[in-house]
Order: structure tokens, then sequence, then C-alpha cells
């Protein structure tokens, strides 16, 4: 199934083509020479009729042969795809005269064809799907004219437009929801009576009331008319905190690559819930980071920010320092981290002491390689004591960690939190 | 190869027979090649520089055939420090697919030839395979259809004339000394000069 993605731009291009004698003029340009040699030196005039019929194709070739100027137009079907989705490039070449056109493709890193990646003819399309998230280049496309006779190449290379490739969103249905909610109108019932339709009690009527929430079973059992009152529907701030100086593991599920697929998934369930979500991506050198905001269109904002990432090093805000817009207080923060990087741990305890309600995924999914020697037996037994300690320590803190393979779905997980409100201790 | 998608089982079925029919013709151009060797290699001849004409030809052949087979196989991706294994096997393709083997071979077969006596018909025929070999394996190398030869059939006519022009004046000198003999070695002769005459000019522009 090609998506149909926002529309990509055009890469248009008149094209120089370097042209040059193909191998089939050169071999019959061999034989042609190597007849007349002979039947110069041998003085055999039979080598000279060898020679004729490869030197009266080349001659008939070059007679009366235009060698054109082309244009060639290559339009992705979208210029943002998730991984494993596939897209086509249609390329068009126009002015090719009565030459012949073959295209191929080169697919870039990362980059995997599907199907045939060489096609013959004006136009042609290559469909091609992207294997790991980040910004990359769909390639390079070399397109070959030959003249009539086939004497003649001309080639000339093309380099595709970019591609933004989303990390693929794991699978994510329910939402961590806070005990306090701030005073904003959504769609998670809080603990205050307000004018949602979520049933919370039944009190005395009042003057005032609305006729309509008088509860007539309960007013005749007491004597007295009592009106239903419902839960207050808020609305919370949720920030992704993703670490992205941690990068181990098999490439296509490391750390960081489940990190940023968590990250997606959590995005797009705290959006459908109307939540406001902001995104924090901690790097190397500083963070980068997206101040709240609703709606679909932030959750391509989150990626896009995130999609930094992919250089390892931002020259970003100092993590500590981070303005309350990229943090308001109150925020629920889900983190997605390895737990690797002494200094992120400290600044989640920082954050945890300044009162942020916190839940961290580990994504950590691979270990040191086991290996024969005692000592390096003992190192990894040392490595694994710390990161239990790491874990344990943020638990006594009052964060909870839950691990999450990149398999399962994020809801098992976090199922323990999700079915109630989650405590924010200060 | 066309790059139009369409149904699993046509595209596979179209796979297969395009398949099918590469092979076809790249064995073609083997057997062109070899079966060219043969007959300029056949009677044995046991001069000097025989062996070394032989090896030339056979190394051109099996090499351009094996280009050919190796035609759609991919060079191993660039690694910061590849095995020992995967540089050899790209020295391998790099190897088979930039030597013009062809050349090489069409060089050694008319060096053969032109050790033996002179047999101007048996020399036509070697002709004639030649240029079938190299247009066998151009069309094998570029996946194109034998009808990409359609607008050559009459050029391909006109060099058999002449092919056959070259070996009727090779003939003549057994025929003995005559007028009519000097006369046709003459329009052999010019009309291999006015052959030159056509493709040197354009040679030049390419050097």
């Amino acid at each position: 199934m090609i998506p149909n993605g926002p529309a990509a731009p055009v890469a248009s291009a008149e094209i120089e083509l370097r042209w040059r004698s193909s191998r089939h003029a050169r071999r019959l340009l061999t034989l042609g020479l190597t007849g007349l040699f002979i039947a110069v030196l041998a003085r055999r005039p039979e080598f000279a009729g060898l020679a004729a019929p490869a030197l009266v194709l080349l001659a008939a070739g070059r007679h009366g042969r235009q060698l054109p100027r082309i244009i060639v137009r290559a339009k992705p079907t979208t210029w943002r795809a998730f991984e494993d989705e596939r897209l086509a490039v249609d390329v068009t070449a126009d002015g090719t005269g009565d030459c012949s056109v073959r295209w191929r493709l080169h697919p870039g890193v990362e980059i995997a064809p599907v199907g045939a990646t060489a096609a013959d003819g004006r136009q042609a399309r290559f469909v091609v799907t992207p294997e790991r998230w980040g910004r990359r280049q769909i390639g390079t496309l070399e397109v070959t004219l030959r003249d009539r006779w086939r004497l003649a190449e001309g080639r000339a290379t093309m380099t595709l437009p970019r591609l933004d490739c989303y990390p693929a969103p794991a699978r994510q249905r329910t939402t961590v929801v806070l005990r306090r909610l701030p005073n904003r109108l959504g769609e998670h019932p809080a603990r205050v009576a307000g004018e949602g339709i979520e049933f919370s009690g039944v009190r005395e009527y009042v003057p005032g009331d609305r006729q309509r929430s008088i509860n007539w079973a309960a007013s005749t059992r007491r004597g007295r008319l009592q009106v239903n009152t419902f839960a207050a529907e808020r609305s919370q701030d949720v920030v992704l905190l993703v670490d992205a100086t941690s990068d181990v593991g098999e490439p296509g599920s490391s750390a960081l690559d489940l990190a940023l697929r968590g990250a997606g998934a959590a995005a797009r369930a705290y959006t459908d819930a109307r939540d406001r979500v902001g995104a924090i991506t901690y790097q190397w050198g500083g963070s980068s980071w997206l101040a709240p905001g609703l709606g679909r269109r932030q959750v391509y904002r989150i990626i896009d920010s995130m999609l930094a990432s992919d250089a390892g090093y931002a020259r970003g805000a100092s993590f500590a320092r981070l303005p309350r817009a990229a943090l308001p207080p109150g925020a629920l923060v889900v983190v997605f981290s390895p737990l690797l990087d002494q200094r992120f741990v400290e600044a989640l305890r920082d954050m945890r002491e300044r009162g942020f309600s916190m839940l961290v995924v580990d994504v950590l999914n691979t270990e040191p390689p086991p290996r024969r020697r005692a000592e390096d037996r003992i190192a990894r037994r040392i490595w694994r004591m710390e990161q239990d300690a790491i874990r344990f320590s943020l638990r006594e803190l009052g964060i909870p960690v839950v691990h999450w393979d990149g398999e399962e779905p994020l809801d098992l997980p976090l199922a323990a939190y999700t079915r109630r409100p989650m405590a924010a201790r200060r | 190869m066309t790059g139009r998608a369409t149904g699993p089982a046509t595209a596979l079925a179209s796979l297969l027979r395009g398949a099918a029919g590469a092979v076809r013709v790249r064995a073609a151009a083997v057997l062109l090649g070899a079966g060219s060797l043969v007959w300029a290699a056949l009677p044995a001849v046991h001069r000097g520089d025989a062996t070394f004409a032989l090896d030339v030809a056979i190394a051109g052949v099996a090499a351009g055939g094996l280009r050919l087979a190796l035609a759609a196989v991919p060079v191993p991706e660039e690694s910061y420090w590849p095995s020992p294994g995967v540089r050899a096997w790209r020295i391998v393709l790099d190897l088979v697919r930039h030597v013009p083997w062809e050349e090489g071979a069409v060089i050694g077969i008319a060096w053969l030839e032109v050790l033996h006596p002179s047999r101007p018909w048996h020399t036509a025929v070697l002709g004639a395979g030649l240029i079938a070999y190299l247009l066998i394996t151009h069309l094998a190398e570029s996946d194109a259809p034998l009808a990409a030869l359609r607008p050559q059939a009459r050029v391909l006519a006109l060099g058999a004339v002449l092919l056959a022009l070259g070996a009727g004046a090779g003939m003549l000198p057994a025929a003995g000394p005559g007028a009519g003999s000097a006369l046709l070695r003459l329009v052999a002769a010019g009309a291999l000069i006015a052959a030159a005459g056509l493709v040197l000019p354009s040679i030049a522009r390419d050097v």
C-alpha cells in the first residue's frame, strides 16, 4: 500500500548528460581496427572483410546522430513516512528524442528497494521503504540514454529528495492520568465535582440547581429533593522526556529506537485523550524541547523535534534550566530511557525533588556480551547490580520504573498505572 | 524489465519469463564466443605464439561469459573494515566487470585465425560469428530485446556483402593473376577505405 502523505516536492532538473561511446561501440571498433591492421600487415584482404561489418555499423551509427539534453522529474508520493511504510518515486524524462532510456535507482542508507531497481522507458516508478527512522536521502537516480544504434551512451546522476522517516509508533491505547489535574477542561474525570458526565454522588438540592439533575429515586427515599453530582473533567500536561544519549543494542531495536517508538505512541495516545503533550530530548551538550500543545499536528511536531536526536548532539537549552513552557508545573513526565547515563539519572532525581510526577519506561534490552574470563564475568555482574541499584533508587524516590521490550504494546507495562489515577507525591 | 507493478502472479510469471530469456541470451553469447574461438583455433597450429593467442582468447571468452553471469550480482556495501572474503569478492567483481574481456577475446581469435594459412571463406564465417558474438553480448548486458537490432538490419546486410567481398578478394590470388582479379581487389580495397574513412573522423572526435 503506497501512502498518500503530504505532497512531496518535485525534483526537476535539466540534466547535462555525459556522452561517450558505449561498450558495444568500443568492441566493434576493436574488431574493425584489428581486422584492418591484420589485413594490412599480413596482406590478407579477407581480414579487411572481417573488419567491414563492424566499421560500417560504427559509421552508420554516427551519421545524423543528435545527442539530446533532457529534463528529468522525480516525484516521491510523500516526503514523510513511517518505518517500513512503502513509498513510490515516479520519474519522467522529457526531451529524449528517439533515444532509449534506462533508469537505475541506487537507494540511500537504510532505504530498501521493493522490487526492481532498474526500469526502461521514459517514465518509471520505483517503490522503496525506509528501514529506520531519521532524515534520509531516498537515494540517487542514474539515467542512461542510448542512441538508436546503441553506440553512444549518455549518463547522468540525480539526487532524489529527502525523506523524513518517522519511527513506527508502538501500540498504546490507555493513558496514565494524574490524581491532581490542573483546572482546565478536558476528558479525564477529576476528583472534584463539576459539569462532566461521570456520576460522582448525590447531595441535597439547593436553590439554583438545575431541575434536570434531580435524582427522583433518592429524593423519594429521603423525603427531600436530591440532585446528582458529576465529576469535573480536566486535561493534563504531559511531557515526554526522551534520553538520546545512549543508543545501545541492535540497530532497529536499539534503546533509542524503542525510546522514539514509545514516545511516538505516547504522543498519539495522550493527544487522542485531549491532553497537552510536549517533548524534551535530552542529548549530549544540551536538550531540545517543544512546549505542550494539542492535536494531531502536535504529534508530528513532537516526532520532528525528536528526529533531530539522530545527530546525537545538540546545542540546545541546559537541561537543568528548562523554561516553564517546556516543563509546566504539575505536568506528568513520561521518561523513555535506558538509564545508562548517570547525569540523566541525577536529572531525574532532581526533577522528582522539584515535585514532578514521573514515570520511567526502561528501554534497555541489551547487556554487555558474555565473556569467559572471570574478571569479565565479575564486571558484568557488577554492571547488572549497578543497573538494579539505579532502578531501585528511582523507585525509592517515588518514580515508577517499568520495563518495555519494544515488542508488546506499551499498555501492558503501564497497566498498573493506567487502571487508576497516579498519585502525585510531593 | 519494467518498473510498473502488476498483480503478484503476473509479476512472478513475467519475472520468470524475463529470467529465462536473459539466461538464454547470455548462454547464446558464450556459445557464439566459444564457437568462434574453436572455429579459429582448428586445425591446431603449433607455432610460437599460438598458445598465447589461444590463452588470451579462452580467457576473454570465459571471463566475458562470467561477467554476463554476474551482471545482476550486487557489489557488497562499503563498510569501515570489510572482511578479507568481502574484499576479495569486491576485487573479483571489479576485475570481471571493468576489464574489456570481449575485446581481448576478439583480438585473440583474430590472431589465431591469422596464424593459419589463407582460408578466405573460413575467415568470412569467422567474421560473421564474431560480429554476432559482439551483438548478442551487447543485448545480454543491456537486457535489450532482439528487436533492438532491427534498425541496423540493412547496415548489417551491407556489412555481410562487404564481408563476402573481402573473402572473394582473398580468394583471387588462388584463381591466378589477371585484370579481373586486380579490378576486384581494387573494388574491395576501395570499399574498405571508404568504410574506414567514414568511421575514422568520428573516432578521432572521441579520442
